[in-house]
């Protein structure tokens, strides 16, 4: 089973987060680095597969030359291959063209599952991966939390409100990896140093034959509104306090 | 009454009295048991040698021979528990006592007498028969006190989780001891029964048991005699072939471990300095192991000493050092002898020939030693210190992590989690690093960045910069290093995690990475003397960052502190109230000899009431946070920190003073856990002095609601 996982660098969630004065994106110096946590569900995913059925896991990833830090990271983890789009044109570039990019780096190479995250948690987009599986005119199943290989095809499970769904898919397939798919590993000492060693394909667009044109783009980057002080109650009785609330968020913040 | 050449004021006896023409079957029966001896000894040293990476452990010779004469003659290690201690220094000094006293006989006999010039005569002959009778009673009580210990007292260290680990080895061995002590006065009894000269008065034991033989007649007292002396001579010579193959071996083993002990810093940790191109990291076989952590296990008694204070054992976990120490002495005992005569054919084989090992049949970590015993350590190093062999069982440990956590990365995903937050964020909590220096926003703290030119840096360490108590400490300290006017800095944002725990929790490769980038900031600062306030980064700074081009003074805070008051720097004039207890952190006490500091500081705040608890200084119960423990969820048995806090209530402390932020938190929990927040508190000595300085008003916690003028 050849499986292809699709990764993303994104900023720490802990990173501090300034945007740029200009509104043009945000500061990079400082922040630390590291593969989207829903990609990392698909890697280790992929891996696990791979430990059952065989065959090769590739890691694509759009991004400048630092994403290459979060391919070595997925080898280390296990994965055998890489192949890193790196164009300055694709930075920045909307879902449509980063799948693009993607569609046609996977198109060459066998593959019968494509793992995606389900968002990347830097833009919160959510589309790659919906986008990708158009461009390869394969299925899609998305916020899996569960995935089961059944000869040719895989089931799924799907969590919705109240319930969770049942999927079942013929391969090749693209799936996008929701919190709860599994635990990703820890990259073993060897896993790591051997990480260095394998290969990785350095392509950029117009190598993969795609022409970037953004449909949609982000005008601007803006920060979140100043959060206003929070309060404090007071009062001797809890009754007292629970009015005085009840009394706030009606009237002065209007949420009940 | 027999005729005798001795006589009052020529005293002495006839040496190997009513052994006639027995030198030749003694010489025989002795070179006998000399060759199963030294066949013995050679079988071990094939196996001491057949597995483990290479070590030394013959240099600095002088401090070799003073640890061998320290605790292998004189037994330091082995009285600092006194009964036990006593009851061995009773056999141990007894018997080397009789082996001189019958090297003595043995020189008279064969070149005193022959050569005209006897020496076992007189007032000499006098006192040394006293001092034999003496030396024979210390080993019969040291034998007794140990058959009781043994076999009727059975304290719980001589056992596991309540079943005694008794081998019918220690039996025959102290059986041995006491029977050859036994006859040997059965036959001093009789010979002063047929021969009865009245200064053997001096033999007063064999003077008194004399009498047990008032009516046996001379030919049948020799009789006996001679059964007796044979019976005696076999069981010292039987007692010498037993050595190699029974726990006798420890008197070849123990003192050979105590010469080979380490020499490095309390809680080395050998770094790994081959990450590229090892296939392997830590020990996951044996052979894993350097020949001396392999040859330790060959050194252990199973006293149980490191039981006693093991907070894991006592808390109800699988570990026992003992245990550990044991499994692995057994795993050996298997695979050595396979693997000496491999090796033995190999070298008989062509030249260039790789010998072929003996493949194992057993993951050693995972089956010799469980996981779960495995990952319950807390490197608190009771064991090390207090054993009496010199064992080192911490590195061992950490060397098995290091296979679980770098080779197979297998082990708990709160660990693992941990990790990650120290790879992204250099802290555990994985807290933005952003926010390092938050705490010291407003106080006026300058870092390095901002003006390098000062005595000190001020290492905050990750629980002073992220954890809402360790901060707390954090500005306490940097408070009293102000009013004091000493001269520091903090790196800020350009501090880093300093890396204990990952390397105590096996993660080498992550420990490195944060100590080397910690050295490149702090080299790059050219700092000369540090301060911290946590023992872990102390401890690690101290004597790990040296291994990576970081040499530092490193002061812990209390020393600091201490010193401030001794100067008159600082003043405490305002009392505390409550009685307190002071806790020993074990990366501070155990690991940097620190117990004076904190205790000088208390007792230099006014009004201050410190009462001990019972578990102190080197015997200190760890908190359980040590060894990347703090990181990890505690399943088996009782929560270690918890215990700790019983036994701070048992001495009605209501204040648990520490000099350690892992020690603060797991006992701030404890004291929750207990449901006594409301009475007790546990603060850092840091805390306590800034509170006697009495500079600031305390804020009473509630005062957002006070009332507002």
């Amino acid at each position: 089973m050849n499986i292809v996982a699709c990764v993303k660098q994104v900023p720490d969630t802990e990173a501090a987060i300034k945007v740029k004065p200009d509104g043009s994106g945000i500061e990079e110096a400082g922040i630390k680095w590291v593969m989207n946590p829903y990609d990392e569900f698909g890697v280790e995913e992929a891996l696990k597969l791979k430990e059952k059925f065989g065959g090769d896991v590739t890691i694509v990833s759009v991004g400048p030359a630092r994403a290459l830090e979060t391919i070595r990271t997925a080898l280390a983890m296990g994965a055998d291959k890489g192949i890193h789009i790196n164009d300055p044109a694709l930075e920045g570039a909307d879902a449509y063209n980063i799948a693009a990019a993607l569609a046609a780096a996977i198109k060459g190479i066998p593959h019968d599952i494509i793992f995606c995250g389900q968002r990347a948690i830097d833009d919160d987009a959510g589309q790659v991966g919906s986008v990708l599986a158009e461009f390869l005119g394969i299925p899609q199943v998305t916020f899996v939390t569960k995935l089961d290989v059944e000869g040719a095809s895989i089931k799924v499970i799907r969590p919705i409100e109240g319930a969770q769904l049942l999927i079942q898919s013929s391969l090749p397939c693209v799936v996008t990896a929701q919190k709860g798919l599994n635990e990703p590993r820890y990259a073993s000492l060897p896993g790591i140093m051997k990480a260095k060693k394998k290969p990785v394909d350095v392509k950029d667009a117009a190598g993969l034959g795609v022409t970037v044109a953004p449909k949609a783009k982000i005008a601007k980057t803006l920060p979140p509104p100043a959060r206003p002080p929070g309060k404090i109650i007071c009062g001797e009785e809890p009754a007292e306090k629970a009015r005085e609330l009840a009394k706030l968020l009606r009237e002065e913040a209007k949420v009940i | 009454m027999e005729l005798s050449k001795f006589s009052v004021g020529n005293e002495g006896r006839e040496v190997f009295w009513n052994a006639e023409n027995f030198e030749g079957l003694l010489f025989a029966f002795t070179a006998i048991a000399m060759a199963i001896f030294a066949y013995g000894i050679y079988r071990r040293w094939q196996m001491w040698t057949a597995i483990g990476k290479p070590e030394v452990r013959n240099d600095q010779i002088k401090e070799r021979i003073k640890l061998l004469l320290k605790n292998g003659l004189f037994q330091i290690k082995t009285f600092r528990d006194i009964y036990p201690g006593i009851m061995h220094g009773l056999i141990f000094f007894g018997f080397i006592g009789l082996m001189f006293g019958a090297a003595f006989d043995a020189t008279e006999f064969h070149v005193g007498e022959p050569y005209g010039f006897p020496f076992l005569i007189g007032k000499f002959y006098l006192v040394f028969s006293f001092l034999m009778e003496v030396l024979g009673l210390f080993v019969l009580a040291g034998v007794f006190m140990a058959l009781d210990r043994r076999y009727i007292t059975k304290p719980e260290r001589l056992g596991y989780k309540g079943e005694p680990d008794n081998t019918p080895d220690d039996a025959i061995v102290l059986l041995l001891l006491g029977g050859i002590i036994l006859t040997g006065f059965v036959i001093e009894a009789l010979r002063i029964h047929v021969t009865n000269p009245p200064w053997e008065v001096w033999s007063f034991v064999g003077y008194t048991l004399a009498k047990a033989f008032a009516g046996v007649d001379n030919n049948t007292a020799r009789i006996i005699h001679k059964v007796m002396w044979w019976t005696h001579t076999f069981m010292a010579l039987g007692f010498i072939a037993y050595i190699p193959y029974s726990r006798l071996v420890h008197m070849i083993t123990t003192p050979a471990n105590h010469f080979m002990a380490s020499l490095k810093p309390v809680g080395n940790i050998e770094p790994i300095r081959d990450f590229e191109t090892a296939e392997s990291f830590g020990a996951g076989q044996l052979e894993d192991f350097t020949w001396k952590q392999v040859f330790d296990s060959d050194a252990c008694t199973r006293c149980g000493r490191c039981q006693d204070g093991c907070p894991a054992y006592l808390s109800g976990k699988a570990l026992s050092p003992k245990k550990v120490v044991q499994d692995l002495k057994t795993y050996w005992l298997e695979r050595a002898p396979l693997i000496a005569a491999a090796k033995k054919a190999a070298g008989k084989a062509a030249e260039g020939a790789a010998p072929e090992m003996p493949a194992a049949t057993k993951a050693m970590v995972g089956e010799v030693i469980d996981l779960h015993e495995l990952w319950a350590c807390t490197n608190c190093m009771y064991c090390m210190e207090h054993c009496s062999s010199s064992i080192e069982h911490v590195p061992k440990i950490v060397n098995m992590r290091q296979y679980k956590v770098l080779t197979e990365a297998d082990f708990a995903p709160e660990l693992q989690l941990t990790y990650r937050n120290m790879e992204n964020n250099s802290n555990p909590w994985g807290v933005g690093s952003h926010l390092r220096a938050d705490w010291a926003k407003e106080l006026g703290v300058k870092t390095l960045a901002e003006d390098p030119n000062v005595e000190y840096l001020f290492y905050v360490g990750c629980s002073g910069s992220f954890d809402e108590r360790g901060k707390k400490v954090s500005v306490a300290f940097a408070k009293i290093l102000q009013t004091a006017g000493v001269s520091f800095g903090i790196l800020g944002t350009e501090e880093g995690c300093c890396g204990d725990s990952a390397m105590r929790g096996g993660n080498e490769y992550l420990s490195q990475t944060l100590m080397q980038t910690n050295i490149e900031v702090m080299n790059g600062y050219g700092v000369k003397k540090i301060i911290c306030t946590c023992p872990h980064g102390y401890n690690t700074l101290k004597k790990d960052y040296p291994h990576f081009g970081g040499n530092y003074e490193v002061y812990h805070h209390t020393e600091i502190i201490a010193n401030l008051i001794a100067a008159g720097k600082i003043s405490l004039k305002k009392p505390v109230d409550g009685m307190f207890t002071y806790h020993d952190s074990c990366f501070l006490g155990r690991y940097n000899n620190i117990y004076d500091q904190p205790r000088k500081i208390l007792a230099a705040v006014p009004g201050m009431k410190l009462a001990e608890m019972d578990r102190k200084l080197d015997k200190s119960f760890c908190c359980g946070a040590g060894g990347a423990r703090m990181w990890m969820e505690e399943h088996d048995g009782e929560r270690i920190n918890n215990m700790r806090t019983d036994q701070a209530i048992d001495v009605n402390a209501t204040n648990i003073a520490v000099a350690c932020p892992f020690c603060l938190t797991m006992l701030t929990d404890g004291i929750k856990a207990r449901e006594k927040e409301e009475k007790m508190a546990s603060l850092d000595i840091a805390e306590v002095v800034w509170r006697a300085m009495g500079l600031e008003e305390e804020k009473p916690s509630a005062d957002v609601c006070a009332p507002t003028e």
